[in-house]
């Protein structure tokens, strides 16, 4: 599996070639807005009829279509930034083979001594400094195995909580109706989840990458390989990460464990601050993903003044 | 094979440029952004753990009043949380043009820099029309639950006011979602032309 995923960031082209990530991308995303526009027209036509009588079942049944559209839409968005995020990951590595390749040429040729290996500080804080190319790290390892199973599963429980919204639709007022709903909604947003985490995995591919390619940059180039530590964001990302994932996953055993329930009342109390719970688990989610991004600014700043040094003084 | 940023709208400097004004704006509200966001996800379960508990006292009122301040809360979260994103991207974006020019005035060269791509612009213009409408959406939520709170509003009439809201709340969602996406696809073209560029420095200088 990751061979296969490797393989998909590393692939055999010219450096100015074009990958076509970004236009596959924002074309999923343009797809996707579109089905939006219509979910918002749902929603409209849903509001109309509030209070009229005789359209309460056509009123749950537009509820039901336009959730389970919804949440379609923004998995199909979040693929679409997944695609994106995985065609930045190629260009990091065509990145290091350009660099690699043009610093040689623009570095003085001075000799770099004995490597004096260890701790440093930096303006982007604390680094290390190597002989070698630092391995990968285990969270690296992980997020560069774990990002495509994750967006497969993520993409496949929220269609698989489209379906069950169709029940649902079907089945406004009953108690089989209820069940599909609680499915529907564990399901898809535990789909939202996967998708989430396998755009995290994807950030940290990307960080793994930026480390990776720098050593292998500066080790090629037989200068000191100096490595930025993992920043406080990174740590707090993972955190952030874990902790909206496993809410994501414990909203969809609730929400299979409230289909269980006869009595309706304890149905609706329940289902009051689960809708919450599982916005909650997506929000920490998403906040991760800015520490991520945060991560990955500074790992880039500590890169370009790392390949200044190495221009202006060749180590 | 050579190949050369023609292809690429630039500007031609001695020195390197600084960050442009959104990347500025994206270096120092990112943090900001981040704290508010939880303090929005926070609130917003809170309030849900309230309204669950005026459903089981049967207060139909206060549990419809505080159901529209938690949505206020916790897409006010989703409001920041989208806008830390947002600032994030624009923090890279400000990392390449930096670091690409000074790299370039390091190495003897003249320092081009990419001109905004559209992909940018859009990216900008969806952002702040998604922003809007969420904060919109945020206030109205709160108006409306004030209204119930003081039985100024049916809960009929909420009901109808929370599905246009959410109606409202999902569109600006998906506009945001496809604005980070614009903003991610810039980073793409970004890295392409500056792993075109240095080679071309090394080649030239």
């Amino acid at each position: 599996m990751t061979a296969t995923l490797d393989r998909i960031v590393h692939p055999d082209i010219h450096y100015s070639t074009e990958t076509g990530h970004r236009k596959i991308g924002l074309g999923i995303g343009a797809v996707a807005l579109m089905i939006a526009m219509v979910v918002a027209g749902l929603g409209i036509y849903a509001a109309s009829l509030v209070g009229s009588a005789g359209d309460e079942e056509t009123l749950g049944q537009v509820v039901a279509i336009a959730f389970g559209v919804n949440t379609t839409a923004l998995v199909l968005l979040k693929t679409a930034i997944a695609v994106i995020l995985i065609g930045i990951l190629v260009r990091i590595w065509i990145r290091v083979e350009s660099v690699k390749a043009s610093i040689a040429a623009l570095k003085p040729d001075v000799d770099a001594g004995s490597v004096k290996t260890g701790d440093i500080d930096t303006a982007f804080g604390p680094a290390t400094v190597s002989a070698k190319a630092p391995e990968r790290l285990p969270i690296h390892k992980m997020a560069n195995a774990m990002w495509g199973p994750m967006l497969v599963m993520g993409v496949m429980f929220v269609f698989a909580g489209l379906v069950v919204s169709w029940v649902w639709a079907g089945n406004v007022g009953t108690s089989t109706g209820l069940g599909a709903r609680a499915w529907t909604q564990g399901l898809q947003f535990l789909g939202e989840g996967f998708v989430l985490a396998s755009i995290s995995f994807l950030l940290a591919s990307i960080l793994s990458g930026l480390r990776e390619g720098g050593g292998e940059v500066q080790a090629a180039l037989g200068v000191p390989v100096k490595t930025l530590k993992m920043p406080p964001t990174a740590k707090a990302f993972v955190v952030l990460m874990m902790m909206g994932l496993m809410i994501e996953i414990a909203q969809f055993g609730l929400y299979i464990y409230i289909t269980t329930f006869d009595d309706v009342a304890r149905y609706v109390l329940w289902s009051s601050w689960l809708g919450p719970l599982r916005e909650f688990g997506l929000g920490l989610l998403l906040a991760g993903i800015i520490l991520a991004l945060a991560t990955i600014a500074t790992a880039l700043g500590f890169q370009f003044s790392r390949i200044r040094d190495i221009v202006a003084a060749g180590k | 094979m050579t190949t050369t940023t023609h292809e690429f709208e630039t500007e031609t400097s001695t020195k390197a440029l600084d960050v442009n004004v959104p990347q500025k704006a994206g270096r120092t509200l990112w943090t900001p952004a981040f704290a508010m966001s939880l303090v929005g996800f926070v609130a917003g379960m809170i309030l849900a753990i309230v309204k669950a508990t005026a459903i089981a006292d049967g207060d139909a009122v206060l549990a419809a009043s505080l159901n529209n301040y938690g949505i206020a809360a916790m897409f006010f979260g989703f409001t920041m949380v989208f806008t830390g994103i947002s600032f994030a991207i624009a923090r890279i974006l400000g990392e390449f043009r930096v670091g690409g020019g000074r790299t370039q005035e390091t190495a003897g060269s003249e320092v081009r820099t990419l001109k905004m791509p559209a992909t940018a612009k859009a990216f900008i213009g969806l952002m702040a029309m998604a922003m809007m409408i969420l904060m919109a959406a945020v206030i109205a939520h709160v108006v409306v639950g004030a209204q119930i709170n003081s039985e100024s509003m049916t809960l009929l009439d909420a009901e109808q006011w929370d599905l246009w809201l959410e109606a409202a709340r999902r569109f600006a969602v998906s506009l945001y979602l496809f604005a980070i996406a614009l903003g991610l696809g810039t980073i793409i073209y970004v890295i392409r032309y500056q792993s075109i560029r240095i080679r071309e420095v090394a080649n030239t200088t």
